[in-house]
């Protein structure tokens, strides 16, 4: 029950908060606002309103969208980063995931030593070994090619751990019974332990997709030549480009953002868990 | 199953992860180590030697590092508080308002999902010379601002762009926090005709204080870590201004090839975020193990 004063303030809160995200947000309206203009209406538009304000749909509305498509090799670096990223969900969720599993439930030497090892290592800064990975990639001449970006990314400590905790949680009983139907143990986890999973899964399948498609550092390093360019880099390399307008640069970043927010809107209970749960477990 | 196949099948099972863990997280980790106490260059690599803890004298004496280091300060020192309190009253806010609630949780964490380089090539727009920003402030009377152009305001503008993303991450952080609290306790202070303050002072803010430590923690690591942003909009500059720690590791080794040198600044790098990590889990373990003396001895 809420007293009439409480409901004046809760009001008040409201449009506090409610003028608080169009200020928040006005970066972002700018940007897909203006993604739609040409130059010289950016600049005209700039001093007032019709600054937040997209252009009525018309002739030339997608010219921006359309240039750069046509004109550079955007498309295909949005297509390499989502190729990237499928292999490396696929090959996380396995790699990791078998990992988890045998840490959770299979007796095997030293167990619980691994279990701390991998804690340990989650506090260590992926930045400072950057430098020896690059050097590694280069030494083994797998620089410029999709093997070298994507198989120092493939292991996550963190990962690791949180399916660990997930399989600790699986009855033991079923795979007993599985056991007794001659069920290999691969096929096992195939088809019984990560289909019991499904929320796990799904948690570390979106922040792979994230944080591949958000990752600017290590691809930047990795590749040079423009075949192979990640959305990231290869938006970097166009909007540095002086040929580019102010129209081009704002509409390439906004395709380089609507995957996200596909994701996110498919995926923001995974995504809010996943980030509540980052506090709630240390904190 | 007996002993000796279940530990071979965890190994099967463990093994993939192992060979990966050992050849790009501990292999690495022992030749950071070992490379920070030599002279490792890797266009000539034959003439390394061991140098002892010459790197580690040589790298405080240089002025360039010692800027690096206090740029990465200064920007921790701009986005804690910032992003801190910034989270916490959003949170407080939006866990109090009834309407539009859903709105408002999404409204603020979009930036959080936008990739480093999408903001950064977003806030170079809105800090050019002639942009939107500069347009807004001129018709409040205020003169142009050079913004990241200038070595004053670059750190400034770059820490500021970076609450702005930030800070919608740590308010979804501090709201799930919000919602454990017992609701009982308010209803009890209610009885007591506790004002609103009293009620933040005496509960919420006890109530959060592990999760304040652990976003506090995290956000400062965050901001040591800083890199793309003044890479994609300053390459570090105006003169020097916006150079950071990680910027400068990554620039020895990867563009000088200094790796010895890189190494040696990487384990400094490392030792300062992995203290921040041990202090926050003594606080916060702090605060549990009292919370279990306290059950204990009630009971």
């Amino acid at each position: 029950m809420l007293t009439k004063k409480q409901r004046g303030i809760n009001w008040v809160l409201t449009i506090i908060l409610l003028v608080l995200s169009l200020f928040f947000l006005f970066p972002v309206v700018w940007m897909i606002a203006n993604s739609f203009k040409a130059d010289a209406a950016i600049t005209a538009d700039m001093n007032g309103l019709a600054a937040f304000i997209p252009p009525v749909p018309g002739k030339g509305f997608f010219d921006n969208y359309i240039s750069i498509l046509t004109n550079t090799n955007f498309l295909r670096y949005m297509i390499n980063t989502l190729f990237y990223a499928a292999i490396l969900i696929v090959c996380g969720v396995v790699v990791n995931g078998l990992a988890g599993y045998a840490l959770a439930k299979i007796k095997f030497p030293f167990r619980e030593r691994w279990v701390l090892l991998i804690l340990l290592l989650q506090i260590v800064p992926m930045e400072t070994i950057l430098t020896i990975h690059f050097l590694m990639i280069a030494k083994v001449g797998l620089l410029n090619t999709v093997v070298g970006y994507i198989l120092p990314m493939i292991v996550n400590p963190f990962n690791i751990f949180l399916f660990r905790q997930v399989f600790l949680n699986l009855p033991d009983d079923v795979y007993e019974a599985a056991q007794l139907d001659f069920c290999s143990p691969l096929k096992y986890f195939f088809t019984m332990v990560l289909p019991m999973s499904k929320t796990v899964v799904a948690t570390v399948s979106v922040f792979t997709f994230l944080n591949v498609w958000n990752d600017y550092l290590w691809p930047s390093l990795v590749f040079t030549s423009s075949n192979l360019l990640t959305a990231q880099i290869g938006l970097n390399s166009i909007t540095s480009n002086d040929n580019t307008t102010m129209g081009q640069t704002l509409a390439v970043i906004t395709m380089v953002t609507i995957p996200v927010i596909i994701i996110y809107s498919l995926f923001s209970k995974q995504i809010v868990e996943g980030v509540t749960s980052t506090g709630s477990k240390e904190g | 199953m007996n002993k000796r196949s279940s530990s071979l099948l965890g190994m099967a099972f463990f093994g993939p992860a192992l060979v990966l863990l050992t050849i790009f997280l501990f292999v690495p980790m022992v030749l950071t180590l070992a490379f920070s106490f030599t002279d490792y260059f890797a266009l000539n690599p034959d003439l390394t030697h061991f140098t002892g803890l010459e790197n580690y004298i040589k790298i405080f004496k240089d002025d360039l590092f010692v800027q690096s280091f206090v740029n990465t300060v200064c920007f921790v020192l701009i986005i804690l508080p910032c992003q801190g309190i910034g989270a916490l009253c959003l949170a407080l806010l939006i866990n109090k308002v009834t309407h539009c609630k859903k709105y408002f949780k999404v409204a603020f964490f979009i930036p959080v999902v936008m990739s480093l380089a999408v903001v950064s090539t977003l806030w170079m727009q809105i800090y050019s010379p002639e942009g939107i920003l500069n347009t807004l402030l001129g018709n409040l009377g205020i003169p142009a601002q050079p913004f990241i152009h200038s070595a004053r305001q670059a750190l400034p503008s770059i820490a500021v762009m970076s609450v702005w993303q930030g800070v919608g991450y740590q308010m979804i952080i501090f709201l799930g926090g919000l919602q454990a609290i017992n609701p009982g306790l308010y209803e009890a202070a209610e009885m007591d005709h506790a004002s609103e303050w009293q009620k933040f002072k005496d509960i919420t803010l006890p109530e959060l204080k592990p999760l304040c430590v652990f976003v506090f923690i995290t956000v400062t690591i965050g901001a040591f870590r800083m890199i793309v942003q003044p890479m994609v909009m300053t390459g570090g500059g105006p003169s020097h201004s916006t150079y950071t720690m990680v910027y400068n590791i990554y620039e020895t080794g990867t563009v000088n090839w200094e790796i010895g040198l890189a190494s040696t600044m990487a384990i400094v790098f490392a030792i300062f975020v992995m203290v921040l990590t041990v202090i926050q889990s003594i606080l916060t373990r702090d605060k549990e193990e009292k919370d279990v003396n306290k059950k204990t001895k009630g009971n």
